[in-house]
């Protein structure tokens, strides 16, 4: 009891440190609880300000699915195609993935500039590849 | 100084508060002792000391739970209710998830006349923002005494309009509405919502509570139709109604098997966007129209027969003269003036080769098959438009004979398909569905697998050899039949008001279980000649099975008759012909 007693009556400046310390022990949790408040508001408007731009970007997305969707209707589709004069694919035109390598192609191409320069030498190579670069470059 | 005595501590007392008692009169007793040995003042300050102990750690302990519930505890809080993107009414989807219908937020506009500055200059202004603003409506409000709605379904690029204008008393308050962004495609089948968001017509209606349930949840709600089938259907229809001149149109697709309606078309077509379309476009013909289907009915008449034991392909009909039931006389309209087997009379489609079989079947045959093929009831769809049939009400030889070859009977095309899906399937009945997975339950036999199997190979021999030659498509064993029938003007049957049809089915070979489709197109009153269904709507049918088998996911092979690109196989009879 006597050191209880000693600690109790320890005084600074006539205050007692208790009485000091209590003090210090109930701001500390004042500002404890005001800057957890906050930090908790903060939070929440936080959340409402994402969940309002979540609300606004799924009617955004609801709104261009719609607009793609219009665009896409098969009648405006066709009615393009057949202005850029297409037609639905004719029997002849179509081919299984086994046939692909029995197709020929309608005209055999001719072999490619690319394709010589890469038989020839290095050198040569090289000294080809910078004379059509010059070629290209000229207006 | 008088020392007042002490209580004892109750004898009732809750055994878990005894101890606190306990330490309470424990107190007293020390405060008394000292009190009683002089020291009075140091009782008061213990006793001080105490209570400030009592509150701090009360305080501690209040903060300390306050800073963990705020910090530490549970999940964040909840702010929405319900799922996340909740909608009053769901997204319609087809059967791919390409949107149909959605709720898109509208905004209604709003003018409070006391903070309008120039009314006049308003009044310029926002006409030539939104031209369709009623004038009326708007002068009202402009010279009106309280704000008031000038106009609702302010789309975000008209509210963007009218924003920007920067006028003063003007306000937008928002509004959900249902919208069909495809316009007429598949109009018939999605139907309508009113105002308030019931469905009216299409699967709007026929799923409303399914629709609403699935917009709670957030999540789209799935139709049975595949929007590319659709969208081929619907364009081949438009061309074709548009060449014959019709009156009307019906294009339906379905799959056999599962009895999901894969395409509805029904022309003239309509925006439901635009409310003020007329009732005629409205109406959806292949659910809510009766038509006396003509030689369409032939192939349930043969099934019968064939399945009820009374023919076979081999078994010969005499249709070398008109057939007289009382004093009516039954021709054939491409008569062929002789006898024929079953397979001829499919084939020729001889009105007395079918009027035959059903006098022998006898009235209790038919209606037992027709009753079994779903064609004396309303068809079984979802669709609230679904008309029930106009039946014959007395089955005499000569209703039979009529009912035969598509006479005396008016059913929807919807009918139709059902009935032809259930030839071809296997002999199942199964009812059609706009949902995605079709109807669970409703499922009946109508006729054998023998019998569908064999009508399978009719209506294949039919489009080689028959009046359907014009609906094949290459590679994809088209098989079908056609209808062509006058109808009934003012009591009379005319043959300048006709229609024809074609219900076809592909691919016709295969086992039992190969998944088949039905393609049915019906032309009602073309103008053009000839007015059949083998040159109205044969060829529809052909190039729409030709786009979309691909779609469906049928692939191209030969059969008997023809090569897979469509090539004539040479038959046993071709050589003996060509020896002869």
């Amino acid at each position: 009891m006597t050191a209880l007693k000693r600690l109790f009556d320890w005084k600074l400046r006539g205050v007692r440190v208790v009485e000091i310390f209590g003090a210090v022990i109930a701001c500390a949790l004042i500002f404890s609880v005001y800057v957890t408040k906050a930090a908790a508001d903060r939070e929440n408007r936080q959340i409402a300000s994402l969940e309002a731009e979540i609300a606004d970007d799924a009617e955004r997305v609801r709104l261009l699915r719609a607009e793609i969707a219009r665009l896409e209707r098969p009648d405006r589709l066709e009615s393009l195609s057949r202005q850029a004069g297409l037609q639905p694919v004719n029997v002849e035109q179509r081919a299984s993935v086994g046939q692909i390598e029995t197709l020929a192609p309608a005209n055999e191409p001719a072999p490619s500039p690319a394709a010589v320069d890469a038989a020839a030498t290095p050198a040569a190579t090289a000294a080809t590849a910078a004379a059509r670069a010059v070629t290209e470059a000229r207006p | 100084m008088s020392h007042q005595p002490l209580r004892e501590t109750p004898r009732v007392v809750a055994p878990s508060f005894r101890w606190v008692s306990r330490l309470i009169l424990s107190l007293e007793h020390s405060f008394q002792r000292a009190k009683a040995a002089g020291r009075a003042e140091e009782d008061t300050r213990v006793r001080i000391f105490l209570i400030r102990i009592v509150f701090g750690a009360l305080f501690v302990a209040l903060s300390a739970g306050a800073v963990n519930s705020a910090l530490f505890r549970g999940e964040a809080p909840t702010f929405g209710v319900g799922s996340p993107g909740a909608v009053s009414r769901a997204d319609l989807v087809d059967r791919n998830g390409h949107l149909l219908a959605s709720n898109i937020e509208h905004h209604g506009l709003f003018i409070d006349p006391a903070e309008v500055w120039d009314r006049e200059l308003a009044k310029t202004q926002l006409k030539r923002a939104l031209p369709k603003l009623s004038d009326s409506r708007l002068q009202r409000v402009l010279y009106g005494d309280r704000r008031a709605m000038v106009m609702g379904g302010l789309t975000p690029q008209e509210k963007a309009r009218v924003h920007a204008l920067a006028l003063g008393g003007i306000s937008f308050e928002p509004e959900d509405r249902r919208v069909y962004p495809l316009g007429p495609s598949a109009a018939h089948v999605i139907g309508l919502t009113e105002t308030g968001g019931k469905g009216l017509s299409g699967a709007e209606a026929a799923f409303d509570a399914d629709i609403r349930a699935a917009g709670r949840m957030g999540e789209p709600f799935a139709l049975s139709i595949d929007l590319r089938v659709q969208g081929v259907l619907e364009n081949e229809l438009r061309a074709a109604a548009v060449e014959n001149a019709v009156k009307g149109a019906v294009g339906i697709v379905t799959n056999a098997n599962t009895g999901e309606i894969l395409a509805l078309a029904s022309y003239p077509e309509f925006d439901p966007n635009d409310r003020s379309a007329s009732m005629d476009a409205r109406m959806n013909r292949a659910a809510a129209a009766h038509y006396e289907m003509g030689s369409v009915f032939k192939s349930f008449t043969v099934a019968a027969g064939l399945d009820a034991g009374y023919a076979d392909l081999a078994t010969t009909f005499d249709a070398s003269d008109p057939l007289k039931i009382g004093s009516r006389s039954i021709r054939d309209f491409h008569a062929q003036n002789r006898i024929m087997t079953l397979e001829e009379v499919f084939i020729h489609s001889s009105n007395i080769g079918t009027s035959r079989l059903a006098v022998e079947m006898g009235p209790a045959v038919m209606r037992r098959y027709f009753q079994n093929l779903g064609l004396l009831d309303a068809t079984p769809v979802e669709l609230k438009e679904s008309a029930a049939p106009v039946t014959p009400r007395n089955w005499t030889d000569t209703t039979l004979a009529s009912l035969s070859f598509g006479y005396g009977l008016m059913a929807t095309p919807l009918q139709a398909v059902a009935a032809t899906g259930a030839l071809v399937n296997g002999g199942e009945f199964v009812p059609l569905s706009l949902r995605k997975g079709g109807q669970q339950g409703g499922r009946r036999r109508a006729v054998s697998a023998q019998t569908s199997a064999t009508i399978l190979q009719l209506m294949r021999a039919n489009v080689i050899k028959g009046s359907g030659g014009r609906a094949d498509a290459p590679g994809l064993r088209v098989g079908g039949k056609t209808g062509s029938a006058n109808k009934l003007v003012n009591g009379r049957y005319s043959s300048v008001h006709a229609l024809g049809s074609f219900a076809g089915v592909f691919p016709t070979d295969g086992p039992a279980d190969t998944p088949r489709y039905v393609v049915f197109i019906l032309m009602d009153e073309p103008a053009n000649y000839p007015r059949t269904g083998g040159f109205v709507a044969a060829p529809a049918v052909g190039r729409v099975i030709d786009r979309s088998a691909g779609f469906l996911g049928v692939e191209r092979a030969a059969d008997r008759w023809r090569t897979a690109t469509g090539e004539k196989i040479p038959q046993p009879e071709d050589l003996t012909e060509a020896a002869q």
